[in-house]
C-alpha cells in the first residue's frame, strides 16, 4: 500500500559529485539554470549537454535515472513544443499545411524552449539525486544565513524542513496502520464516487492528525529537554567545508560560461 | 469452523533488493472456542500472521481457510469476512476518530449496513462487555477519556461487529496495572462466552493466566505449539529465544536448582502455591 512510496530521490553512492559541498551544488545548479538561458544559438546546447553529461558521469548516476526525471514533465514538454511551433509568427515560412503555417522562427523557439526545460529539469535532478535531503537543507541554511540581517529565520526554516523530512516516513507508516485498522472495521477506501471517497478519508485523517500533533508535542518536549533553544550559538556536527573538488567544479562552470558567452562578444 | 493456515508464507517486497521473509511455511489450526496465545520475539512475524487471519494481508504463498473456504480465493467477499474475524491492532486507541464514543463504536456495525436499532443494541452490549458505562460516556468525545477507557472503546468498536474470532495484537501494551487487569478480565469473559480469541503478547504472566494453547514464532517460523504446561515446560528453549517465562516458572526453576520439589503447572500461580504448600507441609522444607 502506502509503504511503497519512495521518498525524495537521493541515490546513495559515493562519487566526487556526492562529496561536493551542498552549497557548491546549490549555487552551481542555479548558475547552470542561468547558463541554460544564455544559450543563444542551438549549437551552444552541445556545451550544456557536455557539462551535464560530465557531471552525471562523475556522479556515477545511471543515465536512465536522469532521463527518467523528465518523465513527469513530458506533457508540458510536448505542449511547449507544439504551441511554439504552431502559434509563433515570423518572416520565413518553412511549411504550409492549409491555413497553418510553420515559421522558421517558430521552430527555433519551440526547440529553444523545449531544450531549456529539459536541461533545467535534468540539471536540478543531478542536485537532488546526489544530495541527501538533510545535507541539502544544511546547505540551504548556510546559504540563507546572511539573510538573518533582514530577520529571515534561516535556521528555523531549515530545522522545520529537516523535521518534516524526518517524519514523512513515520507518518506514512502510521497512515498505513490506521488504514488497515479501519479496513478491519469494514471501512472502504477504494469504492464509491468522489464524495463517498472523500468522506471515507475522515476515519483516516482524524487519527493521523491527532497522532501528528501528539508526536509534535513529544518532539518539542524532547528537544527542550536537550536544551534546544534555536539557532543562536549552535555548533554543527558536520561542518561544511569548501574543498579542492568545489574549486574545480566552480572552474568548470566558469569555463561553460565562457563557451556560452564567447559567441556574443565575437 | 476453525481457521486453518496452510503453508502460509509472506515475503515483504518480493523480488526487490530488500525482500524480507516475515513468515514462512506456517501450518496452524485455530480451533473454535480456544484462546490461542501467539508469542515470539519482536520481528518474529506475529503481527504479520495476525493480519493474514482476516485478509488484510495476502499471503505470498499458502492459504488461509475459514470454514474450509480459502479467504483469498477470487470471488470471496473479504469485507464480509472481516466482520467475522475482528482484528484489534496494537494501540487501537490511535484509530479513534469520531466526535462521540457512541459514533465511534457504531462505525463497524454501520459499515455492515445494519439497521439503527440493531446498531444501538450492539453498541450498548459491546460497551457492556468491556465495562464502559453507556449513559455516562456515550456522548463524550473519545479523546477526552482516560487511556485505559480509550483502549476499551477501541475494543468495543471491534466487538460491536460481533466477530466469531477476535484477534488481539498486544492488547495490554502501555496500560497501567489496573487498566490491564480490567482488560484481561474482559478478554477472559469473552472467551468464556464462546468467542475464539487469538492474542499476541509479550507478557508471559498474562499468557499463563489466559491461554488454552500457545504458539511460538521465531524468525517467521512456528517453532513450538501446544498446551501452556508443555510450552512453558521448555524453559531453556524459550529463554534461548530471548523470551520470558512466567514468574511462577522462574521461581519453580530456582527452587529445583536449590534441591526443591518438582512443581507441575508452575505457570499458574494457584497451582504453584498449592504445590509449595504441600511440599512444605510434607516436611520437605528442610531440603529447601
Amino acid at each position: 500500500m502506502l509503504r511503497d512510496i519512495t521518498l525524495g530521490q537521493y541515490y546513495p553512492v559515493d562519487s566526487p559529485v556526492h562529496r561536493l559541498d551542498p552549497r557548491t551544488k546549490i549555487l552551481l545548479t542555479m548558475l547552470f539554470i542561468i547558463a541554460v538561458f544564455l544559450a543563444s544559438q542551438l549549437y551552444l546546447y552541445v556545451f550544456i549537454l557536455g557539462f551535464l553529461s560530465l557531471s552525471v558521469y562523475l556522479s556515477r548516476l545511471p543515465a536512465r535515472m536522469i532521463i527518467r526525471s523528465i518523465r513527469p514533465m513530458r506533457i508540458l514538454l510536448v505542449f511547449t513544443f507544439i504551441l511554439n511551433l504552431f502559434f509563433g509568427t515570423g518572416e520565413t515560412a518553412l511549411l504550409r499545411i492549409g491555413p497553418v503555417i510553420i515559421w522558421q522562427e517558430g521552430l527555433l523557439n519551440a526547440l529553444h524552449f523545449t531544450l531549456r526545460l529539459v536541461f533545467l529539469v535534468m540539471g536540478s535532478s543531478v542536485l537532488t539525486l546526489t544530495t541527501s535531503p538533510v545535507t541539502l537543507t544544511d546547505g540551504l541554511e548556510t546559504l540563507a544565513s546572511p539573510l538573518k540581517v533582514i530577520k529571515f529565520p534561516a535556521h528555523e526554516m531549515a530545522m522545520m524542513m529537516t523535521i518534516a523530512l524526518r517524519f514523512i516516513p513515520t507518518l506514512v507508516e502510521e497512515a498505513d496502520k490506521i488504514m488497515k485498522a479501519q479496513t478491519a472495521r469494514g471501512a472502504d477506501f477504494t469504492s464509491g464516487n468522489l464524495m463517498a471517497r472523500a468522506r471515507a478519508m475522515v476515519p483516516l485523517l482524524v487519527p493521523l492528525f491527532v497522532s501528528a500533533f501528539r508526536r509534535a508535542g513529544d518532539l518539542a518536549m524532547a528537544m527542550e529537554a536537550r536544551c534546544y533553544h534555536g539557532g543562536e550559538g549552535r555548533t554543527r556536527l558536520h561542518v561544511l567545508k569548501i574543498g579542492r573538488g568545489d574549486y574545480i567544479a566552480y572552474l568548470a562552470m566558469a569555463a561553460l560560461y565562457v563557451l556560452l558567452l564567447l559567441p556574443r562578444w565575437l | 469452523m476453525p481457521i486453518v493456515l496452510e503453508k502460509l508464507t509472506h515475503i515483504y517486497q518480493q523480488g526487490g533488493p530488500v525482500a524480507t521473509t516475515a513468515i514462512e511455511d506456517i501450518d496452524l489450526v485455530i480451533d473454535d472456542g480456544e484462546l490461542l496465545a501467539l508469542i515470539g520475539h519482536t520481528g518474529s512475524g506475529k503481527s504479520t500472521l495476525a493480519q493474514h487471519l482476516n485478509g488484510l494481508m495476502k499471503p505470498t504463498s499458502g492459504r488461509v481457510l475459514l470454514d474450509g473456504r480459502d479467504i483469498n480465493a477470487p470471488g470471496e467477499d473479504t469485507r464480509k469476512l472481516r466482520f467475522q474475524v475482528g482484528l484489534v491492532f496494537q494501540y487501537p486507541e490511535h484509530q479513534l476518530f469520531e466526535e462521540t464514543v457512541y459514533k465511534d463504536i457504531a462505525f463497524g456495525p454501520r459499515n455492515m449496513g445494519l439497521s439503527n436499532e440493531e446498531i444501538d443494541g450492539r453498541v450498548r452490549s459491546a460497551m457492556d462487555m468491556v465495562g464502559l458505562p453507556f449513559e455516562e460516556i456515550k456522548e463524550r468525545s473519545p479523546f477526552e477519556v482516560s487511556g485505559g477507557q480509550m483502549r476499551r472503546i477501541a475494543l468495543a468498536g471491534v466487538l460491536a461487529m460481533r466477530p466469531r474470532v477476535l484477534v488481539l495484537d498486544e492488547p495490554t501494551a502501555g496500560l497501567d496495572p489496573r487498566a490491564r487487569d480490567l482488560l484481561l478480565k474482559d478478554i477472559q469473559r469473552l472467551h468464556m462466552e464462546g468467542t475464539t480469541v487469538v492474542m499476541i503478547s509479550h507478557a508471559m504472566d498474562d499468557v499463563a493466566r489466559l491461554a488454552t494453547r500457545i504458539a511460538v514464532l521465531e524468525k517467521g517460523r512456528l517453532v513450538m505449539e501446544g498446551l501452556p504446561e508443555v510450552v512453558f515446560g521448555r524453559f531453556e528453549e524459550l529463554t534461548g529465544m530471548g523470551l520470558d517465562v512466567p514468574q511462577g516458572c522462574q521461581l519453580a526453576r530456582r527452587l529445583r536448582e536449590l534441591g526443591g520439589p518438582e512443581i507441575p503447572d508452575c505457570y499458574l500461580l494457584e497451582s504453584l502455591a498449592d504445590s509449595l504448600a504441600a511440599f512444605l507441609k510434607g516436611g520437605g522444607g528442610d531440603a529447601a
